[in-house]
């Protein structure tokens, strides 16, 4: 598979090497120096000696002629003098070694010498270090320096191809290459064992070579390599990486690997493999940041201290986080609420009137109501829903209308969010009211509430099992997304069995059945849970026309794809069933699941093949405006596939911009979606730029994609420049109150949690895809993206909601082993990729000295700042504790 | 008596050991928790035991309940939220015309253009911006006449007052059906058409003066039947004719409802022009000397109106073309207009008082710093005097800090008549009074190189003190500084009609 970056081969090095050969004719002219003339002179003296007929005379001149070699000192760029002046007998000796039979005395010792010389002199491509390597001495190789290996690794890795092609044994080669590996491994040279290792597909050998002093050289460069290698490979060197951080003792780092690979056996084994409650407590965290819950009662995860296993299952659990994100906001002050109005800042707006209309709009009060449930996320308070209203006149929810009440509810348990004890006696009074909609508001708050949180009695799951079999759609579907909210990535048992046959159940209207669908692609997303596909498929079977075509049918297709989220090859069987299927559904649900099955694996054969559909030309009209959709989905998953690295992530955008000049319609107002998930909660320069252009697009599809894109990519970030650009657009489109409601929503994305929550489904610095947060963002972005009037512009705004799943807060809090808080000066800065480079770099550049807790934007890293404390992880986000270093000396000036 | 405790979690309340006598039905359990917590049992929702809420009619056994379990009861005796009684009214659900998208209807509507209207819809405009005629149009009674016949007057004024109305209402941009019937019927001069055949584009002004005639004929109101436009728009002007010769003079009382302002090559401030057009020379036949003499005249204004309207002389027949040339000069005009020096002395003498008690009232609103710097001047000044203007000033009273303030301010009124005297100690009995200052509150703007072409928008000052600019259907929001741009020297819109209103004497703040 071809792959974009070209990996630093030893190749390379040779070739260069072999460049100065062209310079020798011109060299040999020039005057030599009388101890270049000497040397050379020795030298044929030693090649003539070399093909003596006795024995003992030749093994001297050969061993002398590899002595020479040996020590001859050179700088990198220049040939050494030895083998220059050898150049013109490289044939001689060749010819003189073939002549030797077999087993002959010294052909061994030969052979060697004429390896190292065929390095600068051998014709290219005829792999004759490798040769007669292979023909010369077994045994040490290291004596002949670290460019000889390097020239010896690169013509292994061709050879091996080659041979590999051919179906020829390569165990010879195999010799020499356990004696490279550890070499490299000793000699800082941790990335060429590792190439090496993974052109012979033997990654597994090198767990044997890592200690603890090149373990981390070496796991940064498999996990640089990672990006880029295919399947199966890509999990071998995350699964070596792990074994060696396991070795090296490093628990939260073999953890985070385990997670890479969504193994849930990895995890267990890291977790039982640390003993002590300090790092335990740390692999906790990472856990829960994670949302994956381990078994402690029973298993291989079990934690026999009673005491030891409550406290690590709280924070597994989570049920600290309201409580650590509110220290948070009281200490950076923030903790007033805040009112949509102070996020509008309409008196800011040129030229506009400052107060609104005299009469309520409900589609504005709406609008209110997302914008005020998205800053004060996670909060507790607000002044809308929260608020005590004895005296007032009328709750703020029923300053909505129709299905805006159930959003309104709702809001209420995103302000309470990961509150479960506080938040749910708040919500309690609202299930009883007459209203459905506020019903469903309810209980769809109830589900938000426990969001990322598990509680030992399964409030979620108690409340809202009975609300499901309702009668009433929306009541239901509050219930429904509720559960699909609160257990998203849990993998619940029961909730699977109450939604199971409501997506089947054709009699149910289509927007129950996607949505319960939809739930349970988030509860089960990356799972390629059986039972779960099949029941969506069959409901994709089942269905006609009419119901496929709705934006239910795309949600179903959606539900699909995110229970098979990063699992690869494990699509295929179910993209043959969907190939099947009503041509209305089928293309799209296959390029759903394409892009789903890959998302953020940058498979560059998976690029060209979406790149392809997009440059499809499809005749359709008013009626069959169907028949486009999946090149939307296939520019959407441009950015999906390419978000896990930084150059997959620009040849995407440049791929995007080309769409945006050239593509069809369907093509262009799906690309403000891909940049917006190429660029969660990290608002780059340029990319607004764009997306600003697009908000002002003549195709008010593009425009309105563009507008909520805009605030994706600043989520949560109170990023003053997108602030006015949305502020000039909500004045721009005061006509439209459909873009005006988007621009509202954008406006309040980025002020998500006052600036403390991001989107972002990466975590522990870019290396780890929280599928739950994918799921979640693809839900708004698709099914609203594809058909915002009729889903997010329209009565299906509670999607919004999907959102929360995704949010985490944006810090990084310092505690000590008892969970409290502990200040510590840390510096924080742009990270820095390291992969591959030679001593001690810097991992940070423009950083700021800071107290934490501290906030941590996309590419930001933090580290401590002070030697007196230990952290329990190498990476520094989320929750991380601290100990006192025992070695810690106080310096005084 | 069979029992099991366990441990119930109320929000962030746990109760520990509560017995449950498994015998008894789960209500039992349940009126336990009432009395522990206050929630009644059908609010209560208890949680932790197998198959999810804890049900009336399960059975204990069934639940397999172990000693300490912990249970979680979720509920509140707080009041159910009940909709509101009235159903909520949303823009979304009005007429789509009275749907407010943009938020400017509390400013009224556009009006649409219905070919070559804007003369009319700037001066429709313009008018609106008093609310005084907007109320008195409101009281005016009566249906549209039917069929053509009928009084003329009347259904204008009808026609304005439901224009009026359904700007008022509508969010959108109103068609003026009604009113240009009426206005071509009674004035057929605005019916003139081109030879295509369609309607001509008028002069802004004669359509206002046109509107106010009818207006004046139809609305009346107090006792004595006054017309409102009178009231509202109507100044005197008293003007005494000097003969060259001899010492003849003529004195005339007119009235009229504009002002002038005349342009010409040395008029570049509004009261410049204004002073041209109060001047008049004329030859008049002296009776003294029974042969016609240059009178020089000299037009004061004797009343001022609450509403006063200036009208820039911008256009001019030009007889070689044939038609209403225009003067481009730029000629300035300030946001507030004094009318003091076009005033006689009596009137002047009368504003006087009012205009001393407007300013001793905005200092007194602007705090009391000054008087207490006034009184520490006091001290330094005076030492005598110190204690009792001291002693006035933290006592705050005002009649006490009078005479402090008094002293100072007596020298810019010199020889202040008992008015003055009145006006600082007691500012408040003027309040409502005219001060002879005007605010700009509307802008009549022409764009073009004669009346009867071109485009006319007007712009007017809102109550919260915004600017809208109505361009037919369009309302544009605009600032202070684009109104002042609007003073010609240009092909930008340039002022044609200003309306100003009366600054009075503020209500004194308790």
């Amino acid at each position: 598979m071809a792959k974009p970056r070209e990996e630093p081969k030893p190749a390379g090095k040779a070739k260069e090497a072999k460049g100065g050969k062209d310079e020798l004719p011109e060299l040999a002219e020039e005057e030599l120096s009388e101890e270049d003339q000497k040397l050379k002179d020795d030298l044929e003296l030693m090649v003539v000696r070399a093909a003596d007929a006795d024995a003992g005379v030749a093994a001297l001149a050969i061993e002398s002629l590899g002595n020479e070699i040996r020590t001859a000192t050179s700088s990198m760029t220049s040939v050494p003098k030895p083998l220059k002046f050898l150049r013109p007998h490289y044939d001689t000796l060749k010819a003189r070694l073939e002549g030797l039979a077999a087993g002959a005395p010294n052909r061994e010792q030969l052979a060697d010498v004429v390896s190292v010389l065929a390095m600068t002199s051998s014709e290219e491509g005829s792999r004759e270090t490798l040769k007669y390597k292979l023909q010369g001495a077994a045994g040490d190789v290291s004596k002949w320096g670290h460019e000889y290996i390097r020239h010896l690794a690169g013509e292994i890795g061709e050879e091996y191809e080659e041979r590999r092609a051919a179906e020829q044994p390569f165990d010879d080669l195999m010799g020499l290459v356990e004696q490279i590996v550890p070499y490299d491994m000793t000699h800082n040279a941790e990335p060429e064992a590792v190439d090496l290792l993974l052109e012979v597909e033997r990654i597994d050998m090198l767990e044997a070579h890592a200690d603890d002093k090149n373990y981390a050289r070496t796991c940064l460069y498999l996990l640089g390599c990672h990006a880029y290698l295919p399947e199966p490979e890509d999990s071998a060197v995350v699964r070596t990486a792990f074994n060696i951080y396991s070795k090296a003792g490093k628990h939260s780092d073999a953890l985070r690997m385990a997670l890479k690979l969504g193994s849930r056996e990895l995890a267990e084994q890291a977790f039982a493999n640390c003993a002590e409650p300090f790092y335990k407590k740390q692999l906790a965290y990472i856990l829960g940041r994670h949302g994956l819950s381990l078994n402690l009662e029973d298993g291989p995860a079990a934690v026999e201290d009673e005491e030891l296993r409550e406290q690590l299952q709280a924070i597994i659990s989570n049920t600290k986080l309201s409580e650590q994100y509110l220290s948070l906001a009281r200490d950076l002050d923030v903790m007033e609420a805040k009112v949509p109005e102070d996020v509008y800042k309409m008196h800011l707006v040129e030229g506009r009137a400052p107060t609104g209309p005299a009469v309520d709009s409900a589609r504005a009060n709406l609008a209110a109501t997302f914008v005020n449930a998205f800053v004060n996320a996670g909060f507790g308070q607000d002044k809308l829903v929260t608020a005590v209203s004895e005296d007032e006149k009328v709750h703020w929810i029923f300053k909505n209308k129709d299905h805006g009440k159930m959003s309104a509810t709702a809001s209420l348990g995103t302000v309470l969010l990961w509150d479960v004890e506080g938040g749910l006696p708040q919500i309690d009074r609202f299930l009883y009211s007459t209203d459905n909609q506020v019903v469903a508001g309810a209980l769809l708050a109830v589900g938000i509430v426990n969001c990322g949180v598990q509680d030992e009695v399964d409030p979620a799951l108690a409340l809202l099992s009975d609300y499901v079999s309702k009668d009433d759609p929306q009541t239901r579907i509050g219930a429904i997304l509720g559960l699909g909210i609160a257990y998203a990535g849990r993998e619940k048992e029961e909730v699977a069995e109450l939604l199971l046959p409501l997506i089947m159940d054709t009699d149910l209207s289509m927007e129950v059945s996607s949505i319960a669908a939809l739930s349970l692609g988030l509860i089960y997303q990356g799972t390629a849970n059986g039972d779960a596909v099949e029941a969506v498929l069959q409901a994709l079977m089942l269905r006609g026309e009419a119901d496929l075509t709705q934006p239910g049918g795309r949600l179903m297709c959606l539900a699909l794809g995110l229970l098979f989220l990063h699992r690869q090859g494990a699509v295929d069987a179910t993209l043959e069933v969907a190939k099947t299927l009503d041509e209305r559904v089928s293309r799209f649900l296959q390029v759903v699941l394409d892009v789903c099955a890959y998302a953020g694996t940058g498979d560059v054969l998976k690029v060209q093949q979406l790149l392809a559909l997009c440059g499809e030309h499809i005749e359709t009209e008013e009626a069959t405006a169907w028949k486009t959709l999946h090149q939307s989905v296939a520019v959407l998953g441009l950015g999906l596939l390419a978000m896990s690295e930084e150059l997959g992530g620009q040849m995407a955008h440049r791929a995007l911009e080309h769409l945006l000049q050239y593509g069809e319609p369907a093509v262009r107002r799906a690309v403000p979606l891909a940049l917006a998930l190429l660029n969660v909660s990290s608002p780059d320069m340029t990319v607004m730029d764009t997306l600003s252009r697009l908000s002002h697009d003549t195709d008010t599809d593009v425009a309105m994609n563009a507008v909520l894109a805009l605030g994706f990519i600043g989520a949560g970030t109170n990023n003053a420049r997108l602030a006015g650009i949305l502020r000039n657009l909500s004045s721009y489109y005061y006509k439209e109150p459909t873009l005006l409601f988007l621009v509202r929503i954008a406006q309040g994305l980025v002020h998500m949690g006052k600036g403390l929550l991001t989107l972002n489904p990466y975590h522990s610095d870019h290396t780890l895809l929280n599928g739950t947060a994918l799921a979640g963002i693809l839900a708004v972005l698709l099914a609203g993206g594809l058909d915002m009037k009729a889903t997010l512009a329209g009565k299906q705004h509670y999607l919004l909601y999907c959102l929360t799943p995704a949010m985490k807060p944006r810090m990084l809090m310092t505690v000590d082993e008892s969970g409290a808080m502990l200040p510590v000066p840390v510096r924080v800065g742009q990270a820095v990729d390291t992969v591959a480079q030679a001593g001690r770099p810097k991992t940070i550049t423009g950083f700021q000295t800071h107290t934490t807790p501290v906030l941590l934007s996309v590419g930001e890293r933090a580290e401590l700042g002070t030697e007196k404390y230990i952290p329990a992880s190498g990476t520094l986000e989320g929750v991380v504790i601290l100990r006192e270093n025992p070695d810690y000396v106080e310096m005084h000036e | 008596m069979p029992s099991v405790k366990v441990e119930v979690k109320w929000g962030k309340e746990v109760f520990k050991d509560v017995e449950i006598d498994t015998e008894q039905p789960p209500s039992v359990f349940k009126m336990q928790l009432f009395s522990l917590t206050g929630v009644p049992p059908e609010r209560q929702k208890i949680m932790g035991v197998k198959g999810g809420l804890l049900k009336d009619d399960a059975e204990w056994a069934k639940l397999g309940l172990k000693p300490g379990q912990k249970l979680s009861m979720m509920g509140t005796a707080d009041k159910v939220p009940e909709a509101p009684a009235q159903q909520q009214t949303f823009m979304e659900d009005l007429p789509e015309e009275e749907q407010d998208t943009s938020g400017m209807s509390k400013y009224g509507a556009g009006l649409q253009n219905l070919g070559n209207t804007c003369y009319m819809n700037s001066t429709v405009q313009c008018l609106y911006a008093v609310p005084e005629l907007r109320q008195s149009l409101v009281n005016y009674a009566g249906a549209a006449a039917p069929g053509l016949g009928g009084d003329g007057n009347h259904s204008l004024t009808v026609a304005t007052r439901n224009l009026f109305q359904s700007l008022t209402r509508s969010a959108q941009p109103v068609p003026p059906m009604e009113f240009i019937l009426s206005l071509r019927k009674q004035y057929p001069q605005f019916a003139q058409t081109s030879r295509e055949g369609f309607y001509m584009q008028q002069d802004a002004e004669e359509c206002w003066g046109a509107i106010l005639v009818s207006l004046r004929d139809k609305l009346k109101e107090g006792p004595s039947g006054d017309p409102v436009i009178r009231q509202l728009f109507g100044l005197k002007l008293h003007k005494s004719l000097k003969a060259e010769e001899g010492d003849e003079t003529i004195e005339e009382d007119t009235e009229q409802e504009k002002l002038v302002c005349n342009i010409s090559m040395e008029v570049n401030h509004l009261s410049e022009g204004v002073k041209l057009a109060l001047r008049d020379d004329r030859e008049k036949r002296s009776e003294a000397l029974g042969r016609n003499v240059m009178f020089h005249g000299d037009s004061r204004i004797s009343a001022l109106p609450p509403y006063l309207t200036i009208q820039m002389m911008r256009f001019y027949y030009k007889a070689d073309v044939q038609q209403k040339a225009k003067i481009l000069r730029k000629v300035t005009f300030p946001l507030v207009f004094d009318a003091m020096e076009f005033c006689t002395p009596e009137l002047q003498a009368q504003l006087k008082g009012p205009r001393i008690a407007t300013k001793e009232i905005e200092d007194r609103k602007a705090g009391l710093n000054k008087k207490q710097t006034l009184s520490e001047e006091a001290t330094a000044g005076a030492a005598g005097a110190a204690g009792a203007a001291d002693g006035g000033a933290a006592a705050g009273g005002e009649g006490a800090a009078a005479p402090g303030g008094g002293e100072v301010e007596m020298k810019d009124a010199e020889g202040g008549s008992s008015a003055v005297a009145q006006a600082q100690a007691d500012p408040g009995s003027f309040a409502g009074q005219l001060t002879g200052k005007y605010e700009l509150i509307g802008v009549l703007t022409h764009k073009g190189r004669s009346a009867d072409s071109g485009h006319y928008v007007s712009w007017v000052t809102q109550e919260d003190g915004s600017w809208i600019q109505f361009d037919d259907d369009k309302m544009i929001p605009r600032k202070e500084e684009e109104v002042l741009t609007l003073c010609g020297g240009g092909d930008w819109h340039m002022a044609y009609l200003l309306l100003y209103r009366a600054q009075r004497v503020p209500q004194l703040e308790a």
